[in-house]
């Protein structure tokens, strides 16, 4: 991915697990990644918005335009239930690769 | 967030969201930056930079939506066609009468067209089994003047050819004769195919078993070898796997079979099995390979990789042509002798083209008359269906929505109607097959193939469109008008529309059922038409004598003279005879000469008298029936120097002797070495059959001649399967190898010879049948509807005091009325449409009026019956319930 060295398929969970408290606009998203990750993930903006409507050809997402709080029409995202099952199963996986990770690194040399 | 309805498709929708989103993620960006201090006119700036390529990036997005936007699409597509699928078995199911109808219409429609179909794809489109196919050229030697199609070729003849033609790079010959089989059974008359070695290897034929002629094989000296068909070897060898090697006695000696052919057509003839030329004793006559006038064998070649048919022609005749310079005592009485190359596979077809393109017309018209009956009933249908219609088109759905729904309907209904047009179609191959057997030598190509099988979906789902589509746009025009006042009544159109819909299904069955009485009058005439022989109580037999046996002509008199004493002796017999042909047994020349009258020298060698010659013992008159119009008939003292007598056909003395008188005049065959003294004047006789034109004929004793192939005549009271009993026990008792075949009555043989007119007339009769009944049904319900619609009308009328005639008479009339413009408009339409069928006709004209009068009697008396249900209830309304009901 543009500008990013993160694993393959971190930020759709990260972006799944954004839109999940309700309909969220790209920018919200992407601000909520910055601010959660306190920027560590380095991703750049732009590189959001194909992901997100790659989750949306996969139906993991669905769009609904609305107006913003700033008065603006909006795209706004939000799970379908096959993305609120996939954020399920990405969420547990991730969990398990990062304990099992974490374990292995955690290990002194014995 | 407050929602928006909003619907974005397509390519413009596409961009325009695309950027409308990322605008907005800039400008956001923009504000915050703005708000973290950042001076305003650098925010924008940095907000962009931090985003990244804003194009790359709106490309990106705008590709998956793209894609996502297809792939909707599509789901919806395949949804709703599921759901008008759906949909349509629903509203169908609850309609099983007219469901039932229109499959009915549909699969006798679709079917006939597809059996047709069938017969015109396994004879005029297939390729035939002949890996070379479409190279082979058929070579034949016609003779104008003696009425002669193939003369065929002499075996020098065939070499000059074979060397001087440059356009073709393979050529093979070919005759075929029946020969005795022994070995393996009972023995067994066979049809023998004899051709040159490479016969199989130039026509591209494998063997199933074994191998084909080697070259050489055909060289006098080689080892005798025998090639299978694959009929005979099935049907009577049994399939034997272990054939190959085994061996048969023919013409006294042993041949091997060395292979078996895969199914092959009949062509040029149906043959049992194949011989090198060497093996046939006619062929191999050392004569043969320099008597330029023995002509006896079939030429076909294989055209040259880059030349043309036309070339093979050209050269051909250019070489034909420098032969009658060369050899003009080869050519004498034929010096018209021309070549015609035909390509294999029209030689294979032509004489089926015809009646099989006839045929498929006359179907085609047919599924026309059914489309518009099923388009009938369907605007009958919508008409009933125009509250559900006008509620759904209220409720938002489209009239695209609405065409379509009613367009999977309609091609459901003819698809399925298709299915059971092809289960018909397949029970109706077999007979099909054997009716085309008479035109063509590859009815056994006749197959529900793939072929068939994909004509049939496009004619059905063409059908399924047709239906669907004129009563869709009739509906359109007045559902508004039908939500407007809510009334039955609306659809007056559609009335209008049916009717025109009936008149044309009457015109065109009209057209169809002309085209069967025409048929049928031609075949009625031909079986009325004078023979000039009496086909009744009369039994034929065939009994070609084994050459080896009776190799010479006083043996085979004897044979002749013994079975004929034999049979007269014999209890229920009343006259016997023998002949080299009698009437109909051949459908064309077999044995014309050209003659010289003594006196009347004719100095243009074509327009010499020419007569067809028929060796009689001395009571062949008497069995067939024929009368001496002048003069005597053969007696037993007409032999030896005795026999130089001749009787000739009233109409050979007609044309060939001065005032007709014939009789006392002499003739000679011969050129003047012989001459014959004309004894008698027989009646003409129907020689090729009751569609051919009386021919000029001589006959000549029996005695005198020395006939190989005999034909057994017997007159008798008693029963044909007796008579042929006879025949062949007495046959069997002269000679217990000597097979008999062909038995049958002379009005059998007669019958054989209009076979192909007789089956095409069956068919079209079959068509016309069905054509009629569409059309009637047809016009019954549309009557039943107008009725129905009336019942008010006839109320008023009835309560007026109107009689019940005056009410039949009225329903009657409408419904006359619309069967007399569909005549009117038939009759025009049958007097083009006829000309197509002239030229299978002999015995009427296609404007035959006999003919149009009858059709049109048949169609107003069925027309008046399927009117009468109608108009019967017509007059059983009650006028109380009539007022009643409004």
């Amino acid at each position: 991915m543009a500008g990013s060295d993160l694993f393959v398929g971190t930020l759709d969970v990260l972006i799944l697990k954004a839109v999940s408290w309700g309909p969220t606009h790209g920018y919200a998203i992407g601000r909520w990644i910055r601010q959660t990750t306190n920027d560590g993930l380095q991703v750049q903006e732009g590189a959001l918005y194909p992901a997100l409507h790659r989750l949306e050809r996969k139906g993991l997402l669905e769009e609904e335009w609305g107006v913003s709080e700033t008065g603006r029409e909006a795209k706004y995202y939000k799970l379908t239930s096959a993305g609120r099952r996939q954020l399920r199963t990405e969420a547990a996986r991730w969990k398990q690769y990062a304990e099992a990770v974490t374990l292995a690194l955690a290990a002194d040399g014995k | 967030m407050k929602r928006l309805f909003r619907l974005s498709l397509g390519e413009r929708g596409v961009r325009r969201d695309v950027s409308s989103e990322i605008g907005f993620h800039i400008e956001m960006r923009t504000r915050e930056l703005i708000e973290a201090g950042v001076a305003p006119d650098l925010a924008r700036a940095q907000a962009i930079a931090t985003f990244g390529d804003v194009d790359a990036i709106e490309a990106a997005c705008r590709d998956e939506q793209r894609q996502r936007v297809r792939a909707r699409a599509w789901r919806d597509e395949l949804d709703s066609i599921v759901h008008d699928v759906r949909y349509a078995l629903r509203t169908l199911a609850r309609s099983p009468g007219f469901t039932a109808t229109v499959l009915l219409t549909l699969a006798l429609g679709i079917g006939a067209n597809s059996a047709i179909f069938s017969m015109v794809n396994g004879v005029l489109l297939r390729r035939p089994a002949y890996a070379n196919a479409d190279r082979i050229v058929v070579v034949e030697h016609p003779s104008a003047s003696l009425g002669v199609a193939d003369l065929g070729f002499s075996a020098p003849e065939m070499d000059d050819y074979a060397s001087q033609t440059r356009s073709i790079d393979a050529i093979a010959e070919y005759h075929s004769m029946s020969f005795d089989l022994l070995g393996n059974g009972d023995p067994r008359r066979v049809q023998t195919g004899v051709v040159s070695a490479d016969f199989f290897k130039v026509l591209g034929v494998t063997p199933l078993l074994g191998r084909a002629f080697l070259p050489g094989e055909d060289q006098v000296g080689a080892a005798p070898v025998l090639v299978l068909s694959y009929r005979f070897w099935v049907n009577d060898l049994g399939a034997d796997p272990s054939i190959v090697g085994k061996t048969f006695t023919m013409n006294d000696r042993q041949h091997v079979v060395v292979g078996v052919l895969p199914p092959l057509p009949n062509y040029p003839d149906q043959n049992d099995v194949f011989m090198p030329i060497s093996s046939c004793p006619f062929r191999s006559a050392p004569h043969m390979k320099t008597a330029r006038q023995m002509r006896m064998v079939s030429m076909v070649a294989r055209v040259a990789p880059g030349a043309t048919f036309a070339a093979v022609q050209r050269e051909m005749s250019a070489i034909e042509t420098r032969s009658h310079g060369i050899y003009p005592d080869a050519f004498k009485g034929v010096s018209d002798a021309a070549i015609k190359a035909t390509p294999l596979r029209s030689a294979m077809s032509q004489s089926a083209q015809p009646a099989f393109l006839l045929l498929l017309a006359v179907a085609g018209l047919v599924l026309i008359v059914a489309c518009a009956n099923v388009t009938h009933l369907t605007l009958a249908r919508h008409l009933r269906r125009q509250r559900e219609l006008a509620i759904r088109a209220a409720l938002g759905a489209g009239r695209g929505r609405l065409l379509r729904q009613l367009l999977t309907e309609s091609v459901l209904l003819s698809v399925v109607g298709g299915a059971l047009g092809l289960l018909l179609a397949r029970a109706g191959v077999g007979a099909l097959s054997n009716f085309a057997a008479r035109f063509t030598s590859r009815a056994d190509d006749i197959v529900l193939d793939w072929r068939v099988m994909l004509f049939t979906l496009g004619v059905a789902v063409l059908a399924g469109l047709v239906v669907g589509i004129v009563p869709a746009f009739a509906d359109s025009s007045d559902l508004v008008a039908h939500l407007r006042d809510g009334s039955a009544t609306a659809g007056g159109g559609k009335v209008r529309l049916r009717s025109a819909l009936v008149v044309g299904e009457v015109a065109l069955a009209f057209v169809v059922l002309v085209g069967a009485g025409l048929t049928l009058r031609n075949l009625s005439k031909l079986l009325n038409t004078n023979p000039g022989y009496d086909p009744q109580n009369a039994v034929t037999a065939q009994v070609d004598l084994n050459w080896t046996k009776y190799n010479d002509a006083p043996t085979r008199r004897q044979f002749a003279n013994e079975l004929m004493a034999r049979l007269r002796s014999a209890a229920g017999v009343s006259v016997v005879a023998v002949a080299s042909a009698f009437p109909a047994s051949s459908s064309s020349p077999q044995n014309r000469y050209a003659f010289d009258v003594r006196g009347q020298l004719v100095a243009d060698t074509l327009r010499r008298p020419k007569a067809e010659v028929n060796s009689v013992s001395p009571d062949y008159f008497k069995v067939i029936g024929t009368a001496m119009q002048n003069g005597r008939a053969f007696t037993e003292a007409d032999r030896d120097s005795a026999g130089s007598v001749v009787i000739v056909s009233v109409s050979a003395a007609r044309k060939y002797f001065a005032a007709g008188d014939a009789i006392g005049k002499q003739v000679s065959f011969d050129n003047g070495t012989h001459w014959l003294t004309v004894v008698g004047v027989a009646s003409d006789v129907r020689q090729f059959g009751p569609a051919a034109d009386v021919a000029e004929q001589a006959y000549l004793p029996y005695a005198t001649g020395s006939v190989r192939d005999l034909r057994v005549l017997v007159r008798s009271n008693a029963s044909p399967v007796f008579i042929g009993n006879l025949i062949r026990q007495t046959v069997r008792s002269l000679d217990p190898q000597q097979p008999v075949v062909g038995i049958r009555t002379l009005d059998q043989a007669r019958r054989d010879a209009i076979a192909s007119p007789r089956l095409t007339t069956i068919l079209l009769g079959l068509f016309a049948v069905l054509a009629l009944a569409i059309a009637t049904a047809g016009l019954g319900g549309v009557m039943a509807y107008s009725v129905g619609q009336r019942t008010q009308e006839f109320g008023i009328r009835m309560a007026l005091g109107a009689e019940r005639a005056s009410i039949l008479r009225l329903v009657l009339g409408q419904g006359l009325r619309i069967v007399v413009v569909g005549l009117v408009i038939g009759g025009l339409a049958s007097r083009v449409a006829a000309h197509v069928i002239e030229r299978q006709l002999y015995g009427v004209r296609s404007s035959d009026p006999l003919t149009y009068a009858g059709v049109a009697v048949v169609f107003v008396v069925v027309a008046a019956l399927a009117c009468l249900v109608p108009a019967r209830r017509a007059t059983a309304v009650d006028p109380v319930s009539a007022f009643k009901a409004s």
